[in-house]
């Protein structure tokens, strides 16, 4: 009997039941512009501090830079991203991968599945880890990182990431060659939407709104004034919500990248500028968050609060 | 009595069973270890003997048979005092005798008393009797995990051990027992792993003997030796069957090596329309991106075929032979896209946005350093005296060199930089020299590279590279030891060949203009003692190259003697001095005894005004060759006649043999003896600025 390959909702649908039986939280995408399913809080701040967390979550990320008018069957603007995070990581989490591909309905041991070595450093979170891309038959699919630091502290437990690329995967899965022919979904008669029916449009003017319109004297105001926003709601001892302005502030950079209205020596202060909130936020958490979890010995967290807010902010 | 378990021997094996450890960083560690254990065998006196070490992605492996089940019992003698200085007169131990016993912690009674030489002396013997091997092993194989050293490495779970990546489960066995090492929460035991897919395992090992037959059996081929013999016969197949040529770059070989523990060599195929864009974009999107390896018809040019080296089931090698078709045409597609994107804008359209690229941060953009290589092409080219063909084109060149750094195919394949400016130079109708200059300005690349091939090429080439070099020395971006991040010594040596290919222009006046650029770009430095450190980097590879190229140490350092610091005139001497001192080695030694003799003995403070009225025969002969010399010698020089003026000095050689067998210098008459020194310090001053020649005489 001859089956359709999953849909793209099916994959995603198939990997949250697959990670929601491993015993993972499933979260929904968070509602504000991310760069990568990494940013989200409840990656980049939930790897810190002491306590077990366990979540998986679809990611709409904003690549404003990659946007391609909807013209190259392999670019988006704005993308999909499946995010795992498993603090600590379990000793058989490589298996538990493989096996959610499986749950996708890949044989893999029909194909040929490498970690090939690719660490992950991010220079605005001050976070880097160890890890891989994994290939199927060549094609990356997924990152997969041991993560060391994050906002400069050291991530004790160590968490693992695991993001897979929701469009590449399915294409992978469904054998199309371009993105806007992934089936979305297929109804009982027959009706199917593709990935191009519910985001071409949505590429074509984003990526004119992101390189052509957008207005960059209104974004350097928007980064400065959250820089400020930031600040204020961290000396209120709001980490999670200053994190918000952090974003707010990536996302108006990424987008006066793609206008070219940031020169070279411009770009690595903005970089700086935007570590700097990250790493105090980071900081923030720790103190504010991290050390009210059980089993830390609060003195012990506020040295390493104190050490990796002072840490390498060259 | 030694007991029968000190004869005793078995196989030790210990295996590290890992997460994917990166291809470059698992070769450092496999030669680690062949050193690793058995210093740490030998270190505890476990006997042992031959190591073999084994690995793959997922595992490092050491088999050391013939490991003696218990340590060597080993019989420590030392020599105390004397038997005098020992016991008094009434043979009772003195304090010496008592303190040298209990710091060897033997009882007075067991002190030996031993003849040496005309002495007798007391001595202690320590036995440290044989230890369980299999009682230390835990501790010593923990120690050599702990003993790699990698690049990076990293901490998971909730240990805080170290490896380059997790450690997933260890076996240690020592014949049929185990050795319970523990490392990173784990402890070892008697089961490995073998291939992820093909044979996953896990799989019990009954004694060390069969670690490395299990692991094969469960497909797995355990060196990097076998890997890449198996890679390469597979290649020659495809090569065979196909009647193409595949390249097999070293490094993408090594790393596909070890990518796999499994390899199977697999022909794909691409549509062969993408060959319309410029082969080097396929090269690298193949090679850099997929570490597939191409395939070229015999007459060089690209296929569209390629080999992809698979970790994968064989038995499913159709199907992933099509998954990466796949990849390689999304690639091709993008890289099709990215090249005809690129195409919509003449090449001189991407200049300014260079301005978007950091070069350096303290000497700006690749803009910046656009203008200056332009500036310092401009004092190239005058210095050169080109004609004025050639000079524009140098200048055009200079100018269009990195603008391709910011195009979307050179942004995607970095390797191919400069490639990709000379096809879009000739897409924007710019004249073939300047195109290729633009391809041929990062040459040479490496030692043995090829330079451009003509003055175009060249002075570009020439200027980027000298300003890189001044540039980064005015900042204080030295290459200090292994540090040379921005490859300044190769870009130096870069620089000479091309002056050896025939570039005419002298380097230090070109170092003064490129320093001149830099300034006045508005860096701020110390020029004198910035021209001094990068004149004294080139003349460091001057002698290096010339060290390698069999020159002596001394012939280099007599002619830096003389404060030549133009490396092709320093290049020059030198070999014209290996070569006389080949072709008459005598005639040179002596001349550089005589040399050294004069040296020694003259007085520089007497001048050199001698009268001729105080002088016998030899030295007037003498007097008269320097007279000679001297004018021929300067002649040669100004005509840049190194050999005839090596010639010129040679024929002193006789005359100041003569001087110096039948007259004596240190005459009692301090007149006669200060005219004689006048006359050595004018034979001295001869072979100034040709080289000096005191440096040779020991040879």
């Amino acid at each position: 009997m001859h089956h359709d390959p999953p849909t793209f909702q099916d994959v995603i649908m198939n990997l949250q039941r697959y990670w929601a039986e491993a015993g993972c939280v499933i979260l929904q995408p968070y509602d504000n512009e991310v760069g990568a399913g990494t940013n989200a809080p409840a990656t980049t701040l939930r790897s810190l501090g002491p306590g077990t967390w366990r979540c998986a979550y679809v990611q709409g990320c904003r690549r404003p830079t990659d946007g391609r008018y909807g013209e190259n069957p392999n670019r988006l603007q704005f993308y999909y991203q499946f995010q795992v995070l498993i603090k600590p990581s379990p000793e058989n989490i490589q298996e538990m991968y493989l096996a959610s591909l499986e749950a996708i309905g890949i044989d893999v041991a029909a194909h040929d599945v490498r970690f090939v070595e690719d660490d992950w450093e991010s220079p605005t979170l001050g976070a880097w880890g160890l890890g891989w891309e994994v290939w199927i038959d060549g094609m990356e699919v997924t990152q997969f990182t041991y993560f060391q630091q994050v906002g400069g502290f050291e991530c004790q437990p160590t968490p693992v990431e695991i993001a897979y690329g929701l469009e590449r995967l399915t294409m992978f899965v469904q054998g199309v060659d371009s993105i806007f022919d992934i089936v979305w979904s297929k109804g009982p008669d027959g009706k199917v939407f593709t990935y191009g029916d519910v985001y071409l449009e949505n590429e074509r003017e984003y990526s004119a709104y992101n390189f052509e319109v957008a207005d960059t004297a209104f974004l350097f105001q928007e980064f400065a004034d959250r820089e400020v926003e930031c600040m204020k709601t961290l000396e209120a001892g709001l980490p999670l919500p200053a994190y918000d302005s952090v974003l707010k502030c990536c996302h108006a950079f990424n987008l006066l990248d793609a206008r070219g209205a940031i020169s070279a020596t411009e770009r690595m202060a903005y970089i700086l500028r935007v570590r700097t909130l990250a790493k105090a936020v980071c900081a923030s958490y720790m103190e504010h968050v991290a050390c009210a979890e059980q089993a830390c010995d609060e003195s012990a967290c506020a040295e390493q609060a104190l050490e990796g807010g002072e840490g390498d902010a060259e | 009595m030694p007991n029968s378990a000190a004869h005793e021997t078995a196989t030790l094996a210990f295996e590290i069973g890992t997460e994917e450890i990166p291809a470059f960083d698992l070769e450092r560690a496999t030669n680690q270890l062949s050193e690793l254990v058995p210093a740490a065998l030998d270190e505890v006196r476990i006997p042992h003997s031959e190591t073999r070490i084994y690995s793959t992605p997922r595992r490092l492996i050491a088999i050391v048979s013939e490991v003696g089940r218990e340590t060597e019992a080993l019989v420590e003698t030392f020599r105390g005092p004397s038997v005098k200085i020992a016991f008094d007169d009434e043979g009772n131990p003195t304090k010496a005798a008592m303190g040298f016993a209990r710091g060897k912690g033997v009882e007075i009674s067991d002190l030996e008393r031993r003849r040496e030489g005309d002495t007798e002396y007391v001595f202690a013997s320590r036995q440290i009797s044989a230890r369980p091997s299999a009682e230390l092993l835990p501790e010593v194989l923990r120690g050599v995990i702990e003993g790699i050293t990698w690049p990076k490495s990293c901490h998971w779970g909730t240990t805080r051990d170290l490896f380059s990546r997790p450690v997933r489960w260890l076996v240690a066995m020592l014949g049929e027992e185990i050795i319970p090492v523990e490392f990173a929460g784990l402890t070892a035991g008697n089961a490995t792993r073998g291939h992820r897919v093909l044979a996953p395992g896990p799989f019990t090992v009954a004694t060390a003997d069969d670690l490395i037959a299990t692991v094969e059996a469960a497909s797995v081929v355990t060196t990097a030796v076998e890997r890449e013999s198996i890679i390469r016969s597979g290649v020659a197949a495809i090569e065979d069957a196909s009647g193409l040529v595949s390249v097999l770059p070293d490094k993408t070989l090594r790393e596909v090596i070890n990518l796999t523990e499994h390899p199977t060599v697999l022909e794909g195929t691409f549509d062969e329309a993408f060959l319309q864009v410029p082969e080097e974009i396929i090269v690298d999107a193949m090679l850099m991106h997929q570490r597939y390896f191409p395939l070229y018809h015999k007459n060089g040019k690209l296929s569209h075929h390629f080999i992809v080296v698979s970790n994968g089931d064989p038995a499913h090698a159709a199907t992933i032979i099509e998954g990466n078709e796949r990849v390689v045409a999304a690639r091709l597609y993008d890289a099709r896209f990215f090249y005809e994107a690129d195409l919509k804008h003449p090449l001189e359209h991407y200049v300014d946005a260079l301005d978007g690229v950091v070069f350096q941060e303290s000497l700006g953009t690749m803009r910046d350093k656009t203008n200056r290589a332009v500036s310092l092409a401009e004092h190239v080219v005058q210095a050169a005296d080109l004609a004025a063909d050639v000079a524009e084109d140098a200048l055009r060149a200079a100018y269009l060199s990195k603008a391709d750094l910011v195009t979307n195919a050179v942004i995607e394949f970095t390797s191919v930089q400069g490639v990709m400016g000379s096809y879009y130079a000739v897409a924007s109708g710019e004249n073939e020299r300047v195109a290729r200059a633009v391809a041929e300005h990062y040459r040479p690349r490496f030692s043995g590279d090829d330079v451009p091939t003509d003055a175009v090429g060249q002075v570009v080439a020439f200027a980027d590279k000298l300003d890189t070099i001044c540039g980064l020395f005015a900042v204080g971006q030295v290459p200090t030891g292994k540090a040379d991040p921005f490859a300044l010594r190769r870009a130096a040596l870069g620089i000479i060949s091309i002056l050896q290919a025939g570039l005419d222009v002298k380097l230090l006046p070109a170092i003064d203009a490129a320093l001149s650029v830099v300034q006045q770009a508005g860096i701020d430095f110390d020029l004198a003692k910035v021209r001094e450190s990068v004149v004294e980097f080139f003349v460091t590879r001057v002698r290096v190259l010339l060290r390698d190229e069999g020159a002596g140490a001394d012939a280099i350092d007599a002619v830096l003697a003389t404060n030549e610091r133009e490396p092709m005139e320093i290049i020059k001497r030198v070999r014209a001095l290996e070569r006389a001192r080949q072709s008459e080695p005598e005639q040179m030694r002596d001349l550089a005894l005589a040399f050294a003799r004069a040296n020694n003995l003259r007085d520089p403070k007497l001048g050199e005004a001698y009268d001729r009225s105080l002088f016998g025969e030899p030295e007037t002969r003498l007097a008269n060759a320097i007279d000679e010399a001297h004018e021929a010698v300067q002649a040669a020089l100004s005509a840049g006649n190194y050999e005839t003026a090596l010639g010129e000095l040679s024929r002193l050689r006789v005359p100041v043999d003569e001087f110096f067998t039948q007259v004596m210098i240190m005459d009692e008459n301090p007149a006669i003896r200060e005219n004689r020194l006048k006359l050595l310090n004018s034979f001295v001053n001869v072979f100034t600025g040709v080289a000096d020649f005191g440096l040779m005489a020991s040879k």
